[in-house]
């Protein structure tokens, strides 16, 4: 048996390098690869801030999620069979001078859980200088009242934090629909994003 | 990826290894970290899994950070790291993603966003990303990164590290942490390092050095075994 090593600030200095464009695009599962065809594309975005509201510049968001069907291509999903082979569900954004990021996806699809229901969602880790930990948040969406209703992890915000953990319509761009979450790693208790233990 | 291999559960983290936060003398934690209890939640799918096949999206192989251009070597210390990712039952990760980035010899970061005035180097950039083989092995040839210091009102100083993220078959273990080297007098003064509250937790984030008849007489050799969260719900045979 071995124990888990310590997390560690990712720091500032995460090397751009690291990056290449169409890492935010998870529609894309790899460079040159044809888009996924299963699903509706959205674009998810938000700005991320910090005590006091001050935006955070240079923090890394890695998102993950469902397919369009609600599967994942690993086998502790028994559908995996039925996971679509174009689509990755991991992608990864850092925030600019205004602590804004944004990633292009498809609605992920809801799937029964031994643990109950869940609801149609996208889980996002933050990472950044200050944040010893990174901070794990789960973004909702809009017009799945009743699956948020039943959804076992929803279950366990308290029910006048709910909302703050279910994205904005944000209109279409070219014909695409918006969505934003802004994320407040710290405020007051009126403020802040619910986050989860791991 | 071995499926075999995928861990489905995961305990809670054991006392002292996270890190105390928010920490004295680092006012970004004081600043960034959230306030509010944390939501503990079941491990449901989303929880539980993670891309098995990012190597796609994020292209591995680059190992060589000191000396990626033949005939331009970086300057510093030059140094062969490696070591093992494994999960809480000492099983092999394989396929997990591993990425490091560090400062060069002077203790700069090849980043737009490091604005010190200490020297770049203009053959090293100082970041990698490998995949892990069928024993979980990971290895990076690169030079000895230099300590900063941290830009705060009452400044310390990093002592010499090198950064790791490491993507693994779960979102529940993601793990992004840093390295550190046996005997240095700055580690002490660290306060991201002295933020982890278990002594053994702290020894462990430290390389092993290799003596030179294991790794030759040209370059420093380290070992680092990174350990994710994680284990299988079906106990392994002694
Ligand atoms: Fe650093």
């Amino acid at each position: 048996m071995s124990l888990p090593s310590s997390e560690h600030t990712i720091g500032p200095f995460f090397p751009r390098t690291l990056f290449r464009d169409g890492d935010n695009d998870l529609t894309i599962a790899a460079e040159g690869a044809a888009p996924t065809t299963k699903g509706e594309v959205i674009i998810l975005r938000g700005q991320v801030r910090r005590e006091d509201a001050v935006p955070c510049l240079n923090m890394i968001l890695e998102a993950w999620q469902a397919d369009a069907a609600g599967h994942f291509d690993h086998p502790l999903d028994p559908g995996r069979d039925r996971a679509d082979p174009d689509f990755l569900g991991w992608g990864r954004a850092w925030t600019d001078g205004e602590g804004r990021y944004e990633f292009r996806t498809v609605m992920p699809g809801g799937y029964a859980d031994p643990a109950g229901p869940r609801a149609p969602h996208i889980n996002i880790a933050v990472m950044g200088a200050g944040l010893m930990r990174r901070a794990q948040t789960t973004v909702f969406f809009p017009d799945h009242e009743s699956a948020h209703a039943v959804d076992p992890v929803m279950a366990l915000v308290p029910p006048p934090l709910r909302p703050r953990l279910v994205a904005v319509p944000g209109g279409t761009q070219d014909g695409i629909r918006v969505f934003r979450f802004d994320i407040r790693l710290r405020g007051g208790p009126d403020e802040e994003t619910p986050f989860f233990e791991d | 990826m071995n499926h075999e291999t995928v861990p489905d559960r995961f305990d809670p983290w054991p006392p002292g290894i996270q890190p105390d936060v928010p920490i004295a003398g680092y006012p970004n934690t004081w600043t960034h970290t959230p306030s509010q209890p944390l939501i503990r939640r079941p491990a449901t799918r989303t929880e539980a899994t993670f891309p098995l096949r990012l190597h796609r999206k994020l292209p591995c192989g680059e190992a060589n950070l000191a000396e990626p251009i033949p005939g331009r070597p970086a300057i510093g210390q030059l140094m062969h790291l490696a070591g093992r990712v494994l999960d809480e039952d000492g099983r092999p990760v394989r396929g997990a993603v591993v990425e490091l980035w560090q400062a060069n010899a002077s203790g700069r970061y090849f980043n737009p966003i490091d604005q010190r005035a200490a020297p770049l180097d203009p053959n090293f950039v100082g970041n990698g990303r490998v995949r892990t083989d069928e024993e979980g092995r990971y290895a990076f040839f690169t030079i000895k990164p230099g300590a900063y210091p941290v830009p705060v009102k009452e400044t310390w100083w990093r002592p010499p590290h090198v950064h790791f993220s490491v993507i693994g078959p779960s979102s529940l273990s993601r793990l992004v942490t840093q390295m550190y080297f046996a005997g240095d007098p700055l580690n002490a003064l660290d306060r991201i390092l002295q933020s982890v509250p278990d002594e053994a937790a702290r020894q462990r984030l430290i390389a092993r050095d290799l003596p030179p008849a294991e790794v030759g007489d040209q370059w420093l050799g380290f070992t680092f075994d990174i350990v994710l969260r994680g284990r299988h719900a079906t106990p392994s045979a002694p």
